[in-house]
């Protein structure tokens, strides 16, 4: 076991060698590009024993991906943002297929306005697919979810694909030390793909993926998914243990930071929740007994954990670093869904904080927590918040006097020759 | 927490003065994070990068609203606003050390700033006037935490360039020596940055956004040409200089191809060079058949201009 | 190429490899062509399909394949068929598939996917030499959603969205061309009723390596309004008046393998579809009857200019 520093994409990339891939179908896209270029030049060098395409769309790159894994070899794959939306029919039909493999998105925010920089709308958007989602806080985190993501797809109670995902740039781009575990130690836990019944040969014909007349499979079908999704919270404890013997390291579905006595907690997602654990730590020093819950499992969603790990507690500060227009935050609306009835559920108060790359100030947490201290002693939660400043607005304001100002006046020559 | 924040172009190497650094601090115990900070990447454009080290687990990401140290490769990336301002979130504790021709006296009373002021002698000869002085940087900045070793300096610079042929990573092996020599009477100069204010101690400013009706608040410029509002004139490390003695006013060629239409010609036909939008690339010197546009370093035409 | 062993009519197979009892419709073209292509092929293939009519072949839990299937969507079948292929070699050449395991990988799709939302994926399937067989069935229209206009729907052509005086005003796309502009290893047209054109043409394709396309003319009683029963003389007729020419292209040149001489007049293959009654009636429609006619007759001026 090595220890070295190595960034998001890196270990996006070490995971996938490690669990010693057979294929990887891909398609360019930031910031998720090295991953695949890191796969490639290993490829290359021989050290890697697998072989990569690149397709001509990501559209095309999930439908080698899961048509690869319906023939029973070990597929890797990646793509964020704009890529993983220009997927998203094959997102769905894959899963049907119920063919295990593992895509790494790289969250970017979505256009318009097109930007680079991270938040969770690309991901949220493939959550109702049938992918499983695990969502990274650290780059040694990415290294060991794209492990724990092959062995639950393909746990025999499970076998569906499932989605690793990291933050571009505070993950991608940026180094962590990371643990690159020995190839021996991750081959017992992680053994070669057995296909089971997934596969084409020839002397055993299968038709996979045909259609159905009628609501009535259909249902059958669909629900079966759903249940199966369902064993994956089981199937992740088994798996997380394994791997914490194989390692040492404990990643649970659901993550908790000083939860015990917590009176307010903050619930949010990847990894600017590390700033979280920060504030936490300075809330604490100040007397305040806050907490952090991060779900790393986010489909299948760990109901009954964060039910568990929230009782007690009076007001809970969701941060979605998303955007449902219309509706609010999607974790906020999923967390409201699953505290609903219970005794005594806590006050929930609603941030949407990060979008685009935003990033999220020591003090906003701290104000964050106040307001939520403040809405668990009324018992009233104020209007959802969106994290913006009165000198980003100004910032804005100056942006717009550029934008919107009548057609001035220039001494570009160009525009004196194109004046009539 | 050591914090701190490297300045540069595509190019001069502060992604890998970064990673240098942050590979040096990794090898002397330190827990670290170094993640370059870049929008649409293009070559000469500004950039920056940063390091944090600290015994503990990092938990703080994203911009460095508070470095400790901020190196700039080049001094004429100051007048920028790039990543909030190259000097932005600089307190009095903080230092800065400038890749620079100028004395440090000079900068602190140019910029007005009440941290301290250190500079790095500019020789252009090393850098091939706006080269990679990405080890050089890192070697200045191991030295000035005063914590890295100088063997776990090297190793960083070569494992960093492992790539690069045998030449190179030698000359940058020296380079980066030489600045870590350079900042010996400072080692150590560098403090740990403050932490974050208190809970409560600092209002987060919020503000309710109003709703603006789609023709305020899509994304749509309603002009022509507002690009000219952008100096890229500042992304210049050399300038092209027009010498009118030796042209023979065949401005189609240079303006022509010039990328940035950043040439025309005057009433006389000479050709003139936009500065507020040239961005250094030399096309102009390298296609004008007369050899009358010639290359000087920017900071030097600067100087020329500030001392007439 | 070796020679054939489709001589003679008589050497075609007389036994059926793909099951009865699908939910096409009957006196289907698409059908016709897609079971004698399957008699050539063997059972040793994998379709890989995208929407479209022949999605309805494999309904749980029924399948007329003795071989396997995967169905897609429509736009990427060629990237199934890529997945496919890339996974079995991965899988043969690491030992983990004996290689007389090894299978055929056929895409299937109709013209919807294949001249229009498909072309993307086909086209960097052959930019990377997939070594796969494409087989479209054109019925010229969007068949399966109710004969709407595709990029193969010719000109003139009533379909539900050309209902007009004029029918369809564009023209049928050359995906032949497309197909040999891009130097594949194989492409060839064919249609049910010429089936021992159609069996020497498959018999060849499946030898060969890398792109080969199959563009199987599917005439259609549903989409084209014609009495099932007819669904030969108007597949003959495809033919006898050049509107369809039989042709196949290998090793850079293109040879036409069944060229009639002298043509039949176009118009008695667009009187008896429906979906050309307009230019009939109520009144004659000349013009546009003279613009079909001088397209094929332009076509054969190039191709056999003798003639």
């Amino acid at each position: 076991m090595t220890r070295r520093l190595l960034t998001g994409n890196g270990a996006a990339a070490w995971g996938a060698r490690l669990a010693d891939v057979d294929y990887v179908p891909a398609f360019p896209i930031t910031p998720q590009t090295e991953i695949i270029e890191q796969l490639g030049a290993w490829i290359d060098a021989g050290e890697l024993p697998a072989r990569m395409v690149t397709l001509e769309s990501e559209h095309s790159m999930l439908t080698a991906a899961g048509a690869a894994a319906a023939t029973g070899v070990r597929v890797f794959t990646a793509t964020s943002s704009q890529g993983l939306l220009y997927a998203m029919e094959m997102l769905y039909t894959v899963a049907g297929w119920r063919a295990p493999f593992v895509l790494v998105n790289v969250s970017r925010a979505l256009a318009a306005p097109v930007t680079l920089e991270t938040d969770h709308n690309d991901v949220l958007a493939a959550r109702d697919t049938g992918f499983l989602q695990l969502h990274c806080a650290t780059c040694q985190e990415v290294l060991d979810s794209v492990l724990l993501a092959y062995r639950l797809a393909e746990h025999p109670r499970v076998r569906l694909p499932a989605i690793v995902n990291l933050d571009g740039f505070t993950l991608s781009f940026t180094r962590e030390p990371v643990e690159i575990p020995e190839p021996a130690v991750v081959r017992r836990f992680l053994p070669g793909f057995d296909p089971q019944s997934v596969r084409f040969r020839a002397s055993e014909p299968v038709s996979q993926a045909v259609a159905v007349l009628g609501g009535t499979p259909y249902s059958y079908f669909r629900y079966e998914m759903h249940r199966a999704t369902e064993q994956a919270i089981a199937a992740f404890e088994e798996v997380a243990a394994d791997f914490e013997r194989a390692t040492g390291r404990r990643h649970a579905a659901l993550e908790t930071h000083r939860m015990n006595d917590a009176e307010i907690a903050f619930v949010m997602l990847g990894s600017f929740a590390t700033k979280a654990v920060d504030a936490v730590d300075r809330l604490r020093e100040s007397g305040v007994r806050a907490g952090l819950v991060r779900p790393r499992l986010v489909r299948p969603w760990p109901a009954a954990a964060l039910r568990e790990s929230l009782a007690g507690v009076r007001g809970v500060a969701v941060v979605d670093q998303n955007l449902s227009m219309g509706k609010g935050g999607i974790l906020h609306a999923e967390l409201a869904s699953t505290l609903y009835g219970v005794p005594d559920a806590p006050v929930l108060t609603s941030f949407i904080g990060g979008l685009g790359g935003r990033n999220i100030a020591p003090e906003e947490f701290f104000q964050m927590a106040s307001v939520t201290r403040e809405a668990a002693q009324t018992g009233q939660a104020p209007e959802p918040r969106l994290l913006f400043t009165a000198q980003e607005l100004r910032e804005v304001r100056r942006l717009q006097g550029i934008a919107l100002a009548e057609r001035h006046e220039t001494t570009h020559s160009g525009a004196e020759r194109s004046a009539p | 927490m050591y914090r701190i924040r490297f300045h540069g172009r595509g190019g001069q190497g502060m992604k890998t003065a970064s990673r240098i650094l942050g590979s040096a601090f990794f090898a002397e115990g330190f827990e670290v994070q170094d993640a370059p900070s870049y929008g649409a990447e293009r070559r000469g454009a500004p950039i920056f990068a940063t390091v944090r080290a600290a015994h503990a687990p990092i938990l703080e990401r994203g911009p460095m609203p508070q470095p400790g140290l901020v190196i700039v490769a080049d001094e004429t990336l100051l007048p920028m606003a790039a990543g909030g301002g190259v000097l932005s979130g600089m307190g009095e504790r903080a230092v800065l050390l400038l890749h620079s021709a100028v004395d440090a006296n000079t900068w602190k009373q140019r910029l007005q700033l009440a941290c301290r002021v250190l500079t790095l002698p500019l020789r252009l000869e090393e850098t091939g006037g706006r080269g990679f002085v990405g080890a050089l940087c890192a070697g200045a900045a191991a030295r000035l935490v005063g914590i890295v070793s100088r063997e776990a300096l090297e190793g960083a610079i070569r494992q960093e360039l492992a790539a690069m042929p045998a030449q190179v990573l030698a000359a940058n092996l020296t380079q980066a020596g030489e600045a870590y020599d350079a900042m010996k009477k400072h080692a150590g100069c560098v403090c740990e940055a403050p932490e974050a204010p208190a809970p409560g101690a600092v209002d987060a400013n919020w503000i309710d956004l109003p709703f603006e009706a789609a023709e305020l608040s899509a994304p749509d410029i309603h002009g022509a040409l507002t690009s000219i509002q952008v100096r890229t004139g500042l992304w210049r490390t050399l300038r092209p200089v027009i010498d009118p003695e030796r042209c023979s006013r065949c401005h189609w060629l240079c303006g022509s191809l010039c990328p940035d239409a950043a040439i025309s010609p005057e009433a006389e036909g000479l050709p003139v060079i936009d500065y507020e939008h040239c961005k250094g690339c030399l096309v102009c010197v390298a296609v004008c058949p007369r050899h009358a546009i010639e290359s000087i370093p920017e900071a030097q035409a600067r100087e020329q201009e500030a001392s007439p | 190429m070796s020679e054939t062993i489709y001589r003679r009519m008589s050497d075609l197979p007389s036994t059926h490899l793909l099951g009865g009892g699908t939910a096409m419709c009957a006196g289907c073209g698409g059908l016709q062509a897609l079971h004698q292509i399957y008699d050539v092929l063997g059972t040793k293939t994998v379709f890989v399909n995208a929407a479209g009519c022949m999605t309805l072949l494999s309904v749980y839990p029924f399948t007329p394949f003795r071989g396997s299937w995967l169905y897609t969507a429509m736009a990427s079948a060629p990237a199934g068929a890529q997945g496919v292929r890339d996974a079995l070699d991965i899988l043969c050449d690491k030992g983990r598939l004996p290689r007389d395991e090894d299978l055929q990988v056929v895409t299937l799709t109709g013209d919807g996917a294949a001249y229009g939302m498909g072309l993307s994926a086909t086209s960097g399937a052959i930019d990377r030499n997939l070594d796969f067989l494409y087989i479209c069935y054109d019925n010229e229209g969007y068949g399966n959603t109710g004969q709407q206009s595709s990029p193969a729907t010719p000109h003139g052509a009533h379909t539900a969205t050309a209902t007009g005086p004029a029918g369809h005003s564009g023209f049928k796309k050359d995906l032949f061309g497309i197909w040999v502009a891009n130097r594949p290893a194989y492409v060839a047209t064919v249609i049910g009723t010429e089936p021992l054109d159609l069996a020497r043409k498959i018999e060849k394709a499946a030898k060969l390596s890398g792109p080969r396309l199959i563009l199987a003319l599917a005439p259609c009683p549903t989409g084209w309004d014609f009495d099932p029963q007819q669904a030969a003389e108007i597949g003959r007729l495809a033919v006898r008046t050049g509107i369809f020419p039989l042709k196949e292209y290998l090793d850079g040149r293109v040879v036409h393998t069944k060229v009639k001489r002298p043509r039949t007049p176009v118009e008695e293959y667009l009187r008896a579809q429906g979906r050309f009654q307009h230019l009939f009636e109520p009144e004659r429609r000349q013009d546009v009857l003279d613009a079909i006619q001088a397209r094929v007759d332009a076509y054969w001026e190039h191709w056999d200019p003798s003639h």
